[in-house]
């Protein structure tokens, strides 16, 4: 709402300063999204006064004056000169007070000022009258000022041309605040001071009366709560006034012509919304003009006064002409058939209330908004209509030459009562938690416009005003009064609580540490669109089978964000392209977040989350004292296990990834992860390169994905204690060559069960190929073995029968040798 | 007295000795040749027995002082050379200070993330608990519950991403592209998930992901995070809600800053206002950053609306309470003066490293 300063200062007295009301405002809840400063533009015309008058020596009726505008002209030395001006007005005085335009000037109609000669003589400006300046139509002759008007100064400021407009953004609740009527009482609930609201009144209404001219039917009062009509004859379709034009203009519309800037001029005026339309345009019938308003018919057409043409539906309401043709979008827009033009003599005018959530859903659903859409939907005032109607038709005598038709038609089924609500003063000051006097309260809420009574007890029996759709309950007006005595003002507190205990669940302390594990191995954290493009799964080559539906979204911002993600990976690969795109190759992410799927049938999806990462280049740049290898399989998986070991989640297992089933990874570096008692945690391995080329990644990437929830299903809060030992242990080697088929986990187990009670330790130290001292597919693996017991120190003899026994075992279960 | 002037002639052999000696080694040898088994020293300890009666205390003391003397002064010069070894030792082990320090290189958190768990402990410390919500919400939960009226505009296809809904049975969509699932706007759906549940008093708030249809640029991102707050106790004033917000305020941006309460509206609470922190660049003077007001805008809250309770099946005459919403990306631009907020969602090293 942009709230013309002065047009406000007519209503209600405000500080000279409008930044002083702005501080009001936002103190108060109103929000100001601007102050400008805005006023015509009369640039270089002032005040002056005529110092000397002759007659033009070659003119009978032209005068050569000698002008004095102050500081405005001044010679060399920076004194005063009065401007030569040739004159052929006849109603001014030497001496008297006039109004110049100097040179550089631009008057309304692109009227330039400019040194002109005057039947020979030169002339540096203009002496104006008011039409010159757009200011009416008077041009008898040259303004003159009362004889105190002071000299050189603008004339703009001289004649408070020039405005402060303060936009303030207007909250949904508030409609009242969408007109300056009511931002004049909230203004003077905010200041504590009086209204003077003066609005006018038809002078003269002549000719046949409204009922005679037009009647009004409506179908459905859910859909049109009140429908007033006036008519109005004989307008002069024209310019409007100034002070008119420029208070529509202030308020943010353009003028068009005397009446449509009335009907918007008492929209802006009072918050009630109302349409002309030309009556010569409507189908007569009986001798009068037919209005029905009804609900739309699916599919019907009507061309909005924007040229557009809407396809309506039946959830829509239309003013129609004798309830056939649609003549104007009820609440929303007009119709251009029926659409005042230069030739309209008479007017019907339609001041109504209609229903907000059609007219939300109207306005939605055509993507069309209006000034006057923006108010029905917000709740328009329907006990005002017809004073409303009576105001627009007073403008319309005055500043069209209107005949006013006598009386209103007024169809208004069903009076909505104002709501009485019963305040407790106790009840406001235990919830704001101030003592707020029981007289601030009913004093403010009457300059808001409610009528408070006293009812004993400490409560207050209050009626709100109609306008005012957001009191209608003890607590809406606890807010008034809080915002009222400024919520700055009450003394800050913490709640006195008893009785209750925070803290982080195990589960979210968990997730916490699965981030603080995950960046110790040395991965970031990133964060990730939950949006994915509809093709993701397919360039990663990922079925979508156990990833249910996609989540679609029907009104995306852009195409490749069209779904909910299903897997956290094309997004999480995207990020490894843009940072090699951006030169930096070492990149190391993690990300936890949801995934969803949706299910048949089901209005919301499942929304597990997941723990995902991606590497790629190396862990680090090459130091000076050392070099860091490629992030490959065994540096993903290393930072599985290091997760599952933080979670003291036991019995990890990991085993050859089926590349059947994850097409996505590539085959022979791919793993799924198990723990506890088989339970599939995730998988981990090498992006499949043919998926990677899909996201222009040309660089192996090696990557993870668990289920967090599964993981805090399997974390435990502790492992039982384990002795330190005190006896000192033997360390053995044994380097075992065995086929390549033979897998480390195999061969470790084997070593395990042969160990007995005496292997306190198994370590894989070294893995050796070389087809000629090794052999053609063979590989030789070799295992640092600790062997101690825990209640005496072993001797020689000992180890050396326990190492020989196992040896022979692991050699004749897995079909290896020893390594010479 | 020649045993005396024998004993005087080794001291002075020693004294001697040492000075030349530069090694443990020839140390060693020194020290064999005079305190060994067959030592000069050793040698004349063995005649004593010789010694009249009457010299033998004089000479005996005499003997084992410059044994002593001797002693000491190997060990003194062996301490010497030992020294002097070590010396050369870290002489040659010298680096060049400046030279990179090894670093294990840990990842860093994501700033959004640091920044949710600060806000996070906050309200533990405060005695709060962390609740959470399904992103994929209903219109109930999303709106009407938390009072916004049916056709509210900021139910809009605008404002709200609206998803298909794969169980449309006895529903009727209203508008044209919307639908009963939506992608949540706000975290305080999870508000009355939580009021449902659980019986005051509630003391709680929910971190979390919310989405709009802002077009990502350099202020807004379509995807962003929220922490909403709830409190529900009997007792409850606008003061506490103040005297909460104050303290996070504080807390997180820092004991200096002040704080401005500015009345406002939303559908879930009244009174309802926006809270503003004092501008940190300029102290409150106003500058560039904070549009020459002094303030910064930071978090919404107000008085939980009673529509709200009896949604939930709590009596608003018996309880009150407060509710607020905090903006994370906002906290993290106004800490760090970030040019653009599309940075937190790229995924670029060189941006999620410097947190």
């Amino acid at each position: 709402m942009r709230v013309s300063y002065e047009w406000l200062k007519s209503m209600v007295d405000v500080p000279e300063n409008p930044q002083d009301l702005v501080a009001e405002y936002v103190r108060t809840g109103t929000e100001v999204e601007a102050v400008e400063k805005v006023g015509a533009n009369l640039d270089h015309v002032y005040t002056a006064q005529v110092v000397s008058k002759k007659p033009h020596p070659d003119s009978d009726h032209m005068w050569l004056c000698l002008v004095d505008v102050g500081q405005h002209n001044v010679d060399e030395k920076g004194n005063p000169v009065p401007l030569q001006i040739v004159c052929g007005a006849q109603n001014f005085n030497e001496g008297d007070k006039i109004v110049t335009a100097m040179i550089g000037a631009v008057l309304p109609g692109d009227f330039k000022i400019k040194k002109s000669k005057l039947r020979g003589l030169e002339s540096c400006g203009m002496n104006c009258s008011e039409r010159e300046l757009g200011l009416g139509s008077d041009h008898d002759g040259i303004i003159v000022l009362p004889p105190d008007a002071p000299v050189g100064m603008p004339f703009t400021d001289y004649r408070g041309l020039s405005d402060t407009v303060i936009d303030c953004e207007i909250t949904p609740n508030r409609p009242d605040c969408l007109s300056m009527t009511g931002m004049a009482v909230e203004t003077a609930a905010c200041l504590d001071e009086d209204t003077h609201i003066e609005l006018p009144s038809v002078k003269q209404a002549q000719g046949p009366d409204v009922h005679d001219l037009v009647d009004v039917t409506i179908d459905d009062p859910e859909l049109c709560g009140r429908y007033t009509a006036r008519v109005v004859r004989n307008v002069k379709i024209g310019p409007s006034p100034e002070w008119l034009a420029r208070r529509v203009i202030a308020a943010g519309s353009r003028t068009i012509n005397n009446v449509v800037d009335v009907t918007n001029y008492v929209m802006y005026l009072t918050g009630q919304p109302l349409h002309a339309f030309d009556l010569g345009k409507l189908i007569e019938r009986d001798g009068k003009r037919h209005i029905v308003v009804r609900a739309a018919a699916d599919g019907e057409k009507l061309t909005t006064l924007d040229g557009q043409v809407r396809t309506l539906t039946s959830d829509m309401a239309v003013i129609t002409d004798d309830g056939h043709t649609p003549i104007a979008l009820a609440g929303v827009m007009g119709g251009l058939d029926s659409e005042i033009d230069e030739g309209t003599t008479d007017v019907l005018l339609e001041s109504a209330v209609f229903n907000p959530g059609h007219i939300s859903r109207t306005s939605r659903n055509l993507d069309l908004m209006s000034e006057a859409s923006i108010r029905y939907e917000r709740q328009v005032d329907g006990a005002n209509c017809a004073s409303v109607a009576e105001v627009a038709a007073a403008l319309f005598e005055e500043c069209c030459g209107a005949e006013v038709c006598p009386g209103t038609v007024d169809e208004y089924p069903a009076p909505v009562p104002a709501p009485v609500i019963t305040m407790r003063a106790d009840r406001v000051r235990a919830l704001a938690g101030a003592r707020i006097p029981d007289e601030f309260m009913s004093k403010r809420l009457a300059r808001l416009g409610c009528t408070v009574e006293p009812a004993g007890d400490g409560t207050f029996t209050v009626t709100a005003p109609t306008n005012r759709p957001d009191l209608t309950r003890e607590v809406d007006l606890i807010e008034e009064v809080v915002r009222l005595w400024g919520e700055g003002d009450i003394e800050p507190t913490l709640p006195a609580a008893r009785n209750h205990a925070g803290g982080l669940t195990v589960e979210q302390q968990r997730i916490r540490k699965i981030g603080a594990t995950l960046r110790a191995f040395g991965l970031s954290e990133t964060s990730t669109y939950c949006f994915a493009d509809e093709g993701d799964l397919a360039k990663l080559g990922m079925s979508d089978a156990h990833r249910g539906l996609p989540v679609q979204i029907i009104n995306p911002l852009v195409a490749d964000q069209a779904q909910m993600r299903r897997s956290m990976l094309p997004n999480l690969i995207r990020s490894v392209a843009y940072n090699i795109d951006h030169g930096v190759t070492n990149v190391g992410l993690y990300e936890i977040g949801r995934v969803f799927y949706g299910g048949e049938g089901k209005s919301q999806p499942e929304e597990p989350t997941f723990v995902c990462g991606v590497m790629s280049g190396h862990r680090a740049d090459d130091a000076w004292d050392q070099k860091y290898p490629e992030y490959d399989f065994f540096d993903a998986k290393g930072a599985v296990e290091q997760l599952l070991s933080a979670l003291r989640i036991e019995r990890v297992r990991f085993k050859v990834a089926d590349p059947e089933q994850y097409t996505w990874l590539q085959p022979g570096r791919a793993a799924e992860v198990y723990a506890n008692k088989g339970e599939l945690v995730g998988w981990v391995g090498n992006i499949h390169p043919l998926s990677l080329r899909n996201f222009d990644v040309d660089v192996p990437v090696v990557a993870f994905e668990l289920s967090v929830e599964k993981l805090l299903g399997l974390a435990k809060r502790e492992l039982p204690y384990v002795e330190v030992p005190t006896l000192p242990g033997v360390s053995h080697d044994l380097a075992i060559v065995v086929d390549e088929s033979v897998t480390c986990e195999t061969l470790e187990q084997r070593i395990k069960s042969a160990g007995g009670k005496l292997l306190a330790g198994v370590r894989l130290f070294d893995v050796y190929r070389d087809p000629i001292r090794v052999g053609l597919g063979k590989k030789s693996m070799a295992f640092s073995l600790e062997y101690r017991a825990a209640d005496h120190t072993l001797t020689s003899e000992e180890v050396e029968r326990t190492h020989a026994k196992l040896v022979e075992k692991v050699l004749r279960a897995t079909g290896g040798e020893i390594r010479g | 007295m020649a045993m005396s002037d024998d004993l005087k002639a080794i001291e002075a052999q020693v004294q001697e000795g040492l000075r030349s000696v530069e090694s443990p080694e020839a140390l060693e040898a020194l020290r064999v040749n005079v305190l060994g088994r067959k030592g000069s020293l050793t040698a004349i300890m063995h005649m004593m027995g010789k010694v009249s009666p009457e010299e033998r205390p004089a000479m005996g003391q005499l003997a084992n002082t410059v044994r002593t003397h001797v002693d000491e002064a190997i060990k003194q010069r062996k301490t010497e050379l030992e020294q002097a070894a070590l010396a050369m030792r870290m002489a040659a082990d010298e680096v060049d200070v400046t030279l990179p320090g090894r670093q294990l290189t840990p990842g860093t958190q994501h700033l959004i993330s640091q920044i949710r768990e600060e806000i996070e402990d906050i309200f533990v410390g405060l005695g709060y608990t962390v609740e959470d919500g399904p992103y994929v919400e209903t219109t109930y939960f999303n709106f009407t519950a938390l009072n916004a009226p049916e056709d509210h505009p900021s139910r809009s296809a605008k404002d709200t991403f609206y998803v298909v809904d794969n169980a449309p049975e006895g529903k009727e969509a209203h508008v044209l592209g919307e639908s009963d699932v939506l992608l949540r706007t706000q975290t305080s759906g999870v508000q009355v998930h939580v009021m449902e549940k659980k019986q005051p008093p509630i003391y709680m708030i929910c971190p979390g992901t919310v989405f709009r249809p802002d077009t990502a640029d350099a202020n807004h991102l379509p995807q962003f995070t929220q922490v909403e707050g709830l409190v529900v106790d009997e007792g409850i004033t606008f003061g506490d809600l103040k005297g909460t917000l104050d303290y996070f305020t504080r807390e997180i941006f820092g004991k200096d800053r002040a704080t401005r309460y500015r009345p406002h509206f939303f559908p879930f609470t009244e009174p309802s206002c926006e809270v503003d922190v004092s501008c940190g660049v300029c102290g409150g003077k106003g500058c560039r950053f904070c549009k020459n007001t002094g303030w910064l805008e930071i978090l919404g809250c107000g008085m939980v609306d009673p529509n709200v309770f009896r949604y939930c099946g709590i009596d608003p005459e018996k309880y009150t309470g407060f509710a607020f919403g905090i903006g994370v990306e906002r906290v993290a631009a106004l800490r760090y003066d970030l040019p653009d907020l599309r940075m937190l969602m790229t995924g670029d090293m060189r941006f999620l490293n410097q947190f």
